[in-house]
């Protein structure tokens, strides 16, 4: 499990659900949608520290900035290690607000010719973060 | 609303423990005791039900005085409103089912048992003395006997913990319809946090005699408040690592389920402990299953 | 042959059965639940006949009751009692002797149900002889059984007591463990073998009746 640390900036509601926005550090923002309100969870308040997790199997690669993807949480990082198995490999990235872990497929990693030092966007949907004290 | 702030000086097996109790429940609540045994959960119930008399302090229910050690106040377990299920269920032996069933009655009403009868699947039962009758068919019929009084409070030691998972399961169900169906303030004693977790409104955790944490069943036992919304407690079964993932199996009441995890989440965890298994509400497929 | 000594007999047991049972019942409750300091000392008394010997019994009996001091004669001139050489005598003396016999198995009775039971009842809003008559008693036939067969049949049997504050009187206090002494003394040893025959026949009746009873075998009859 993935899971950084954050403050929340924003939290938009609508009906019994929230967008909420956490900020990670200066430049990185996590938004995740969550059926809470303000009103049914206590920690759903601007400014409070919270803690932001989410799978690593859940983790998307991209290498191009320019990519024209509906997924929204994007951080930059440097992949630090690979380990690789025959079907599922492991990635561990460097990024700005610390190590950050994405499973994907082993041939994904061929196709995309990812190594060791390589610059990577790790991207995570909007519904697959949860929020925890 | 119940107001209980008692003391009581108990001797148990490992010793003196002095009970000091002050708790609040709303009405309609399900509330659960939970502890170790030794820890004064049963004489807790036992003070409820007026068969224990504190030592000292004063129980109120609905404004009405129960216990009042200053004015000398302790009203009888027989003008308390409360249904008693004791753990060996303490079924009338000489009377069948239905006898059990009767003698709980303050004022006859057949169409309220037969309803109980019914919901409780007892129809079969009714003739039958206890003695004949399996675990959970005895638990059932205590179960039943102690709605058949119309209580306000009922009042559950330990109901399921001899019962084989299957049973209990379905008697966590009807534990919860009638607590729902028949508007009742409900204290259970469970050690089973499953069964809490999917009871309970509250939690008391007795230690020694004292509380020392109460909240939801979430707050008290999972360290950490999260957000996903499809969340599960079970039992480890089986941790295999499978490439770069681990595969954890995980016992859920009846259901084997698997799920993927990490090493930093394996790290601490083994066999036979308890989990809470959470996903986001997004996730899960729906199906509809043709009966 | 002369019937009025077995007759009499029996007639002591019926009499003596009922009372105990009618007196065993609060008695043994009581017992069974009390905590009070006086508990030891009233189980003591209540178990004494079956270590002294009938005849202290009698004689103390018959020093009580008896006309020449003050408290027979209070008994007979305000209650009318005369206890010495009288069936009523032998009855109080019977009660008092058997006592045990009726007070242990309905006691032993009721402290092997588990106080749940009673619990159970109290929060159902019963009191507590409602249930001591509904729910104890019931589930504690056997204990009562046992308790009214053993007081009866020792009743039967017994002969010092009698002997001391009942004497020898035909038809009032000669029961039959007299006669068969009587007998013995005036040789007829037909007459004691008769009245010793009947006893013999009817207690052993009883007794294995009580057996059969709690070894299951009549349960179902009973029940």
């Amino acid at each position: 499990m993935n899971r950084f640390s954050g403050k929340i900036s924003k939290i938009e509601v609508n009906g019994s659900l929230s967008l909420v926005t956490v900020a990670a550090s200066e430049r990185i923002t996590i938004k995740t949608i969550i059926i809470e309100t303000p009103e049914t969870a206590a920690y759903l308040k601007i400014g409070n520290t919270i803690q932001v997790l989410f799978k690593e199997t859940e983790v998307v690669l991209g290498l191009n900035q320019k990519q024209a993807i509906s997924l929204q949480n994007r951080i930059n990082g440097t992949i630090i290690q690979i380990e690789k198995g025959a079907l599922l490999s492991k990635v561990v990235i460097d990024t700005e607000i610390g190590s950050l872990v994405s499973v994907v497929s082993t041939e994904a990693i061929k196709e995309l010719n990812l190594e060791e030092n390589q610059e990577v966007i790790a991207m995570i949907k909007l519904n697959e973060i949860m929020l925890s004290e | 609303m119940i107001k209980l702030n008692v003391s009581k000086s108990l001797d148990s097996v490992e010793g003196k423990i002095n009970l000091r109790l002050n708790l609040q429940i709303e009405k309609g609540q399900f509330v659960t005791i939970y502890g170790e045994s030794g820890a004064g959960k049963t004489s807790t119930l036992r003070m409820l039900a007026g068969l224990l008399q504190p030592d000292d302090g004063e129980v109120y229910v609905d404004n009405e005085v129960w216990f009042n050690k200053q004015n000398n106040i302790d009203r009888a377990p027989q003008k308390r409103k409360v249904a008693y299920v004791f753990q060996d269920y303490a079924l009338f032996p000489h009377l069948t089912v239905k006898g059990n069933l009767e003698f709980a009655q303050t004022t006859k009403d057949t169409a309220y048992l037969e309803e109980l009868i019914l919901k409780m699947e007892l129809g079969e039962l009714i003739n039958r003395k206890p003695a004949t009758l399996s675990g959970g068919q005895k638990q059932r019929v205590a179960l039943a006997r102690a709605l058949a009084q119309k209580p306000e409070i009922l009042l559950l030691d330990e109901p399921l913990a001899a019962l084989d998972i299957k049973i209990r399961l379905k008697l966590q169900e009807y534990l919860r319809q009638i607590h729902q169906e028949y508007n009742l303030t409900t204290i259970l004693i469970s050690h089973d946090l499953g069964e809490i977790i999917k009871l309970s409104d509250r939690v008391f955790v007795l230690e020694k005699g004292q509380i020392i944490k109460s909240g939801s069943p979430t707050e008290v036992f999972v360290d950490q408040q999260i957000s996903g919304k499809f969340k599960f407690t079970g039992e480890v079964t089986k941790i295999e690592k499978q490439e770069v993932v681990y595969i954890v199996t995980v016992l859920i009441d009846q259901n084997v389920v698997k799920v993927i995890a990490q090493e930093t989440e394996i790290n601490n965890l083994k066999i036979g402990d308890k989990v809470m298994v959470a996903s986001k509400a997004f996730n899960p497929l729906i199906y509809k299953i043709d009966e | 042959m002369d019937w009025a000594p077995i007759i009499l007999t029996f007639k002591l047991a019926l009499v003596t059965t009922v009372i105990l049972l009618l007196l065993s019942i609060p008695l043994s409750y009581w017992l069974s639940i009390s905590k009070s300091r006086f508990k030891p000392v009233i189980e003591t008394l209540v178990s004494m006949p079956l270590v002294l010997p009938p005849t202290v019994l009698g004689f103390y009996f018959l020093l009580a009751f008896s006309p020449g001091n003050s408290f027979g004669v209070w008994l007979n001139e305000w209650l009318g009692l005369k206890l010495v050489f009288s069936f009523t005598g032998l009855v109080l003396a019977s009660v008092i002797y058997s006592l045990p016999f009726m007070v242990h198995p309905i006691q032993s009775g009721l402290e092997s149900l588990s106080t749940t039971l009673s619990e159970a009842a109290y929060v159902m809003g019963k009191t507590k002889s409602q249930t001591l008559f509904q729910v104890l008693l019931p589930n504690i036939k056997p204990s009562i059984l046992t308790g009214i067969v053993l007081a009866f049949a020792h009743t039967v049997g017994e002969f010092g007591v009698v002997l001391m504050i009942g004497g020898n009187i035909p038809g009032q206090t000669k029961v039959a463990s007299i006669a068969i002494y009587d007998e013995v003394e005036a040789m007829n040893y037909g007459a004691a073998n008769f009245y010793s025959i009947v006893l013999l026949v009817i207690t052993f009746s009883i007794l294995l009746t009580v057996y059969l009873v709690n070894g299951g075998y009549l349960k179902r009859f009973w029940k």
